[in-house]
């Protein structure tokens, strides 16, 4: 009965669409708001055409880009993202620019020029046709966009938490940790450990790894939580609450930071996502889950963020 | 003013397309009431922003088009705002707006910083609400446009542009209080775009512009829920261009004032197809998310190709080809 065996799966597959959609969306309710005024002035955004440098699998699920952008990778800050420009592919036009992360920044040396490095999973049409461009071919990028991850003076400790492709959102913190001498824990989540990224970009900035998988159960939300508060609930300097928690990669998953740092006092910062056309702030298309008037336009996850404060609501 | 500046130690490819436009040694200008555009290309309203100031070089257009401006502030849709599928974009922004004392207080002032005459669309929930926004806005702005493809709380939602007297109350209250060029944007779904566009002219628009995104329901292929927050959205892109040319081949036919042409115009070959079929100018919307500076590249596009054919207009270029 192989026709009621594929029906079967097909349903199985729209309802955990549904319960997953479902999910995000009460997670995040009333969770983010506007971060204060930002200290560091944003970069001007510019569109450029970048150079494809490697374009390779990452892991089981992903593939790896390396773009040449001097410009970008010079003044991009940590959680900003770029809109790519997808080239036409098998007679298929590809309308929308696709938001993606920053996974890491490579500024321009003497010899090389800077690059800005980008991890995308195929899900639809528009990363199909990406998957297509060869090295050595230009794609067309619009950025670096958006209000990322930010540091506050006198942060020592720092807790980065990554989902699947949404640990590129938080490398960039973990880039500019390093330089700041922050000491920092990632977490690194995914549905299995051939999946996990970012663990030889950790390694490279000495930052510690909790690898966490839907496999081995230890990605489930009530254990992580668990786990984390056990890790840093003690005395020790190496086990005091951190000063920061940052995160991206499911509404869910920021619902639990924000737990997290509201039970340690602390601060905690999301990366949103969200379907988007200009990426600019103009076209209006990524509304931010944050309540608001209904005579009000609230904040856009393009210009507003993608990162936001998060806090439990208290009603 | 706002300019494309080049960032001289790490330079991007915004700079030298700035500095590569070509000789504009061809006359493309065209006229809408009392406002000469130097060229026949802008972009459509809710598809750019002052943003793009700083990214491509805006003074290649013929004129900035605003978001709808409407009466009192209002909020946008729900997420999800936008989608693509195959056949094209569509987006259920819902238009948000801070009325008119907050766009001239926040958005007019970028606006005006750029090099190009800025035409302000302006809506209205109800045919009685667009002179008044009209009439707040004063001198600011070249020109308006008014975005009848509104739902119409008077008439229990019809759109007013599809109404041919509705489209009559609003341009003949809103030439009493502007003598700036007034364009009527059009919906697609209209019984006939002839009498729609006749009602505008006949009220003492200048010109009108043809059309908007056409009405569509994305479904999510997997769950068969609508993907977009407000169930419906418009749908835009290359797919509505036949569509499009259909009306404003008739609408061209039915009245004298310039008709400006809005729906999947992605090169300068979009273009000439719209002119042939009647279109002074040309509005580009859905291509500019992808590429930033397609209206330019559009504009750019008609000059090299008039200069290609050493002619001197749009209608000579046309000529050439219809002769073949």
């Amino acid at each position: 009965m192989r026709a009621t065996a594929a029906a079967a799966a097909r349903r199985e597959a729209a309802a955990r669409a549904r319960a997953f959609a479902e999910a995000d969306a009460r997670a995040l309710d009333g969770l983010v708001s506007v971060r204060p005024r930002q200290a560091v002035p944003r970069p001007q955004p510019v569109w450029d055409d970048a150079e494809m440098l490697v374009h390779e699998p990452a892991g089981e699920r992903y593939r790896r880009l390396v773009l040449a952008s001097s410009s970008i990778a010079h003044t991009a800050l940590a959680g900003q993202f770029l809109m790519i420009t997808v080239p036409p592919h098998a007679g298929d036009t590809i309308l929308l620019p696709r938001p993606m992360a920053i996974h890491r920044r490579r500024p321009a040396t003497a010899d090389q020029p800077g690059t800005v490095e980008l991890i995308y999973g195929v899900v639809g049409r528009g990363t199909r046709a990406l998957a297509a461009v060869p090295v050595g071919g230009t794609l067309q990028v619009t950025g670096p966009l958006g209000r990322g991850f930010e540091f506050e003076t006198g942060t020592r400790s720092a807790l980065l938490i990554g989902r699947g492709v949404g640990i590129c959102g938080v490398m960039g913190a973990a880039e500019d940790a390093q330089a700041a001498g922050i000491r920092t824990t990632m977490v690194l989540s995914g549905q299995r450990p051939e999946q996990l990224l970012g663990r030889a970009d950790c390694a490279e900035l000495g930052v510690r790894v909790i690898a966490v998988t839907d496999d081995d159960g230890s990605s489930d939300l009530v254990t992580l939580s668990a786990g984390l508060r056990a890790e840093f609930d003690g005395a020790t300097p190496e086990r005091t609450p951190p000063d920061v928690v940052m995160v991206c990669g499911a509404g869910v998953l920021a619902r639990l930071a924000a737990e997290l740092g509201a039970h340690w006092g602390v601060p905690v910062q999301a990366s949103l996502e969200a379907h988007m056309a200009c990426g600019l702030g103009y076209c209006h298309g990524c509304a931010a889950p944050v309540r608001t008037d209904a005579s009000v336009e609230g904040p856009l996850v393009c210009a507003d963020g993608p990162v936001f404060d998060a806090r439990i609501p208290v009603d | 003013m706002v300019a494309v500046r080049a960032d001289t130690e790490f330079p991007d490819a915004r700079a030298a397309y700035a500095a590569a436009p070509g000789a504009a040694t061809v006359d493309l200008s065209v006229r809408i009431g009392s406002l000469t555009l130097h060229t026949p290309v802008m972009p459509a309203s809710g598809c750019f922003g002052p943003e793009l100031g700083a990214l491509i070089p805006v003074a290649e257009l013929g004129a900035a088009v605003t978001k709808t401006v409407f009466g009192s502030a209002r909020g946008g849709n729900p997420v999800h705002r936008l989608t693509e599928i195959p056949a094209g974009m569509v987006n259920s922004v819902g238009i948000p707006s801070r009325g008119p004392v907050g766009y001239l207080a926040t958005l007019h002032p970028r606006y005006a910083a750029l090099d190009v005459p800025t035409i302000i669309s302006v809506g209205g929930h109800r045919p009685s609400e667009y002179a008044p926004v009209v009439a707040a806005l004063g001198e600011n702005g070249a020109a308006f446009e008014l975005n009848v493809s509104c739902p119409n709380l008077d008439r229990n939602g019809t759109d007013i542009g599809s109404d041919p007297a509705a489209i009559r109350e609003v341009v003949a209250a809103v030439r009493l209080v502007t003598d700036k060029p007034i364009i009527v944007k059009l919906p697609v779904l209209v019984a006939s775009i002839a009498d729609c566009a006749r009602a505008a002219e006949e009220a003492g628009a200048d010109a009108v512009c043809v059309a908007n995104s056409i009405p569509a329901m994305p479904l999510d292929a997997l769950t068969r829920r609508p993907i977009l927050g407000n169930v419906i959205g418009g749908l835009s892109g290359p797919s509505i261009k036949p569509i499009v040319l259909r009306l404003v081949w008739l609408a061209s036919r039915a009245v004298q004032i310039p008709v400006i042409a809005c729906g999947g115009v992605e090169t300068a070959d979009d273009a000439l197809d719209y002119f042939s079929v009647g279109a002074s100018a040309v509005q580009v919307g859905t291509a500019s998310f992808a590429r930033p500076f397609a209206a330019v590249e559009v504009a750019r596009g008609l000059q090299q190709r008039c200069r290609d054919a050493e002619v001197g207009t749009i209608r000579e270029l046309l000529e050439l080809d219809a002769a073949l």
